[in-house]
């Protein structure tokens, strides 16, 4: 039994790897628009962290926070988005695919729904704009924010980047799951998802108390970006929060997508394929 | 058992009644009100293996959805399907890895690559042996000529070979049972004709089970003996071809070219709907009027340089039903219940 | 968006004495005033775009002045729009909630109104620009998108340009940028000396004049571009 268990998650990685390779190809045969492209999602990420540079130029520290401590807390943001973006860009996408009639398709062939989903869509402009910023702040941080990097710690912080993807992807397939009743959700998704992140870029503790708890318990971006800054840096404000906190990252990112691929599961009966394939 | 059997298959539909603007989006959002329609109503049919069934409706009329739920896209909302022993949503991997689906609207093709690079990731997908894809490669290019573009990418084909390639994918891991949904929508004659060739070989050779949703009649009678006709979400015919023909095509029409000018001709039972000077076209119900006689009182009384006897085409007569210009036969065998007039079911 | 950053700026200022003093209200101001310019300042930005790639661009071209002007017709419209059904709410709660600060002066309003308007054109024909630029890219999300990225940073839209290192600043001169919006909210702060607010606004003039100048020589090309292509 567990042979047929390895084997079968050994085939998956080969198709994973067979659809990555298709979708790499037509990366490449668009390279120059793609290469732009990837560029300008760069040039928009890096506004935020130049006026963040900026503001600490001139007051050197916000709270107790300095430059380097915050550049690395950001570079969480980037580098749990990118690899999000990298993994599940056709969760983010779902519902265009509910629309054109590409996910029919995902239900006559014999392979699991969320795996055809994941591997169907790569976006490499995404990855590489929000993956080159966030390995910018990390290499000048990761030395200068006074972080010892041991196995335990490393061990830490891919964990946290991983927890971290994933809370991003189920707040992503939570609002997909509507398209299964017929009901676009992208721009309230959106507004609510990029506002979020925003906030994140900074420490929470900068906020009022509802913007904390909001962070917390609803969009739980305090566990993408400041609760793993904190683990390393532990700064004093960390006295403001429980300190399990800190290492609830991944569970938070476990128990989300759990919840929201259950409501997923419900929504996928009640589909009711809107495309016209069949006439 | 028969390979295919469906019993009472019911699907409805929630429908959310939108109201317009913001405010309406949002109080629409809040409290859903839904109208319940039913699509497909309590339909039952069975399919014996290697069979070939045409089904045919006018849109909206359910046969989409019955085809979406025997392919396990859309759950069925109540009533049973099983497919070999399986139920195509219940069984979803199982039963796909044993069905080819050709959507003729849409392709299964990526868009920007080469044809082989997808008929490559085909063969991990269904995991076809390496001699059953050469095998089968083999015979796509005999017969469909696949290889005079499968390096092309998939935008840069014609519709006719996007097609070919299509129907190429779908067979690929040798599937036991496939769904056409319009295969030949919008090609030109020959390309039909390759088509249906085609498909006729495939089920003679493999005797691969075939289900074919279509609007070309033509499809039908040239490649299926046996037809459905899906209305208002129930099946109104399930019988052969020809016998809806016998039945329905009674109407024939006899066009004669006549030496001199006849002047008028009265024949009893026969209406002349068009005429010129020295031409005129009859028309008659055969079951009224023995066409034999009506030609030789014609040759006796006239002198007749030529003639010819039209049948009328199956598409009429589809045509005639669909308009409800046709009342059926309830004696006829392929009539299945009586045809209730319903609310028109919703256009999926 | 705008409640993010002023909740940054909140906490950067309570350590500071200043906190609801003049350095931190003059701040929040030109933070308000800077999104509620951005948002009544958004342009369509692929209208040419859609019609190069249908095709449709060839029957506009026949009657050149007319296709232009619908485009800036209907930009127009939009941003009437936008003052009426947008700015006017949008401001009270700007006032209400974020204690704007009125104008410097009754000058500095005048001059903010008239630098407003300048603004917006050096903006359009900037646009208009990357616009025709469809002509030869087809696609340009991407140039929209740095240009974008580029008019946010440079031109003081979301951080005062007094924040800049003085090195940026000097290249920020040679460029349009920072008459898009830091020109406008300066004068408006009353932060531009009397002697120098003239010179502003003539700044002003001086990119229109340059960045139309641009637009029109595009407007040639592509008008050739097209004749030789035959649409």
């Amino acid at each position: 039994m567990e042979t047929k268990g390895t084997n079968k998650i050994a085939e998956f990685i080969y198709l994973f790897f067979i659809y990555s390779k298709l979708n790499t190809k037509i990366m490449l045969e668009y390279k120059l628009d793609r290469f732009l492209l990837a560029f300008a999602v760069f040039f928009r990420e890096i506004i935020s962290v130049v006026v963040m540079v900026l503001i600490l130029t001139r007051f050197v520290h916000i709270k107790g926070w300095e430059m380097n401590e915050m550049l690395f807390l950001y570079s969480f943001l980037f580098l749990s988005y990118s690899l999000f973006i990298f993994f599940f860009t056709g969760i983010r996408d779902f519902d265009d695919m509910v629309y054109n009639g590409e996910f029919d398709r995902f239900l006559i062939r014999p392979l699991g729904l969320m795996f055809q989903i994941i591997s169907s869509r790569i976006d490499y402009c995404a990855t590489v704009g929000h993956g080159a910023v966030g390995i910018i702040l990390l290499l000048h941080t990761a030395g200068s924010a006074g972080i010892e990097w041991n196995a335990r710690n490393l061990l830490y912080y891919i964990t946290a980047l991983i927890g971290g993807a994933i809370i991003q992807a189920s707040l992503f397939m939570l609002s997909s799951c509507f398209s299964f009743w017929a009901v676009k959700t992208t721009n309230l998704r959106n507004l609510i998802f990029f506002n979020s992140r925003r906030f994140a870029g900074y420490p929470i503790s900068f906020y009022p108390a509802v913007i904390q708890k909001m962070l917390i318990f609803i969009v739980p971006f305090a566990f993408v970006s400041y609760f793993p800054a904190q683990f390393f840096l532990r700064k004093p404000d960390i006295e403001m929060f429980w300190s399990g906190y800190l290492y609830l990252t991944p569970v938070v990112g476990a128990a989300m997508f759990a919840l929201v691929y259950a409501f997923w599961r419900l929504g996928l009966k009640s589909y009711s394929s809107s495309g016209n394939s069949m006439y | 058992m028969a390979f295919i059997s469906v019993e009472n298959l019911v699907k409805d539909y929630r429908i959310n009644s939108r109201k317009k603007g913001l405010l309406g989006a949002i109080s629409s959002f809040l409290i859903r009100e839904s109208i319940l329609k039913r699509a497909v109503n309590d339909i039952s049919f069975t399919i014996e293996k290697g069979e070939m069934v045409g089904f045919i409706g006018p849109n909206g009329a359910g046969k989409s959805t019955t085809v979406k739920m025997l392919t396990g896209i859309l759950v069925p909302t109540s009533g049973s399907i099983s497919i070999g022993g399986l139920s195509p949503y219940r069984d979803r991997k199982k039963n796909a890895s044993r069905m080819g689906v050709v959507f003729g609207q849409r392709t299964q093709l990526w868009w920007d690559l080469p044809v082989s690079d997808t008929f490559d990731l085909l063969r991990y997908i269904y995991k076809v042996p390496e001699k059953t894809f050469k095998h089968n490669m083999e015979m796509f290019n005999d017969m469909l000529g696949i290889g005079d573009f499968i390096n092309q990418a998939t935008r840069q084909l014609s519709l006719g070979q996007r097609m070919r390639a299509d129907i190429a994918a779908a067979l690929l891991h040798d599937p036991e049972i496939i769904f056409f949904d319009e295969p030949t929508i919008g090609l030109d004659v020959v390309a039909k004709e390759k088509i249906r060739e085609f498909i006729r070989f495939i089920n003679r050779e493999k005797g691969v089970t075939m289900l074919f949703t279509t609007h070309d009649m033509a499809d039908i009678e040239k490649t299926c003996n046996r037809m459905v006709i899906i209305d208002n979400g129930v099946i109104i015919y399930d019988g052969t071809t020809n016998e809806i023909k016998d039945r329905y095509g009674r109407e024939r029409s006899l066009i004669v070219d006549f030496g001199e000018n006849p002047g008028d001709i009265c024949l009893e039972g026969v209406t002349i709907c068009g005429e010129g000077e020295k031409k005129k076209k009859f028309t008659f119900n055969k079951s009224e009027v023995q066409v034999s006689s009506l030609i030789s009182r014609l040759t006796q009384e006239y002198s007749v340089l030529d003639l010819t006897i039209r049948e009328p085409e199956i598409e009429s007569i589809i045509r005639e039903i669909y308009e409800g210009g046709i009342d059926f036969d309830k004696s006829l065998s392929g009539i299945c219940q009586e045809v209730v007039s319903e609310q028109r079911s919703l256009q999926n | 968006m705008i409640f993010v950053n002023i909740s940054i700026w909140r906490a950067i200022y309570e350590e500071e004495e200043t906190i609801g003093g003049v350095q931190f209200k003059m701040l929040i101001t030109y933070i308000v005033l800077g999104f509620l310019l951005q948002s009544i300042f958004a342009m369509e930005e692929y209208l040419i775009e859609n019609k190069v790639r249908s095709g449709l661009i060839s029957s506009d071209f026949l009657k050149p002045i007319s296709f232009r002007f619908y485009i800036f017709s209907y930009n127009m419209g939009t941003l009437v729009f936008k003052i009426l059904m947008q700015l006017f709410p949008a401001l009270i709660v700007s006032v209400a909630l974020f204690g704007m600060l009125p104008p410097f002066s009754v000058s500095s309003a005048v001059y903010f109104l008239v630098s407003a308007m300048l603004a917006y054109l050096v903006l359009y024909n900037l646009n208009f620009i990357i616009w025709m630029s469809s002509f030869w890219f087809y696609w340009t999300f991407s140039l929209v998108t740095i240009k974008d990225a580029a008019i946010m940073i440079f031109s003081g839209a979301l951080l005062p340009l007094w924040f800049m290192p003085q090195w940026i600043m000097d290249i920020i001169w040679f460029t349009p940028f920072d008459s898009i919006y830091f020109t406008p909210i300066s004068l408006y702060l009353g932060q531009i000396p009397a002697d120098e607010t003239i010179m502003c606004l003539v700044r002003q003039i001086i990119w229109i004049v340059i960045l139309f100048g641009i637009g029109q020589a595009m407007w040639r090309s592509a008008n050739k571009k097209l004749v030789v292509q035959g649409g």
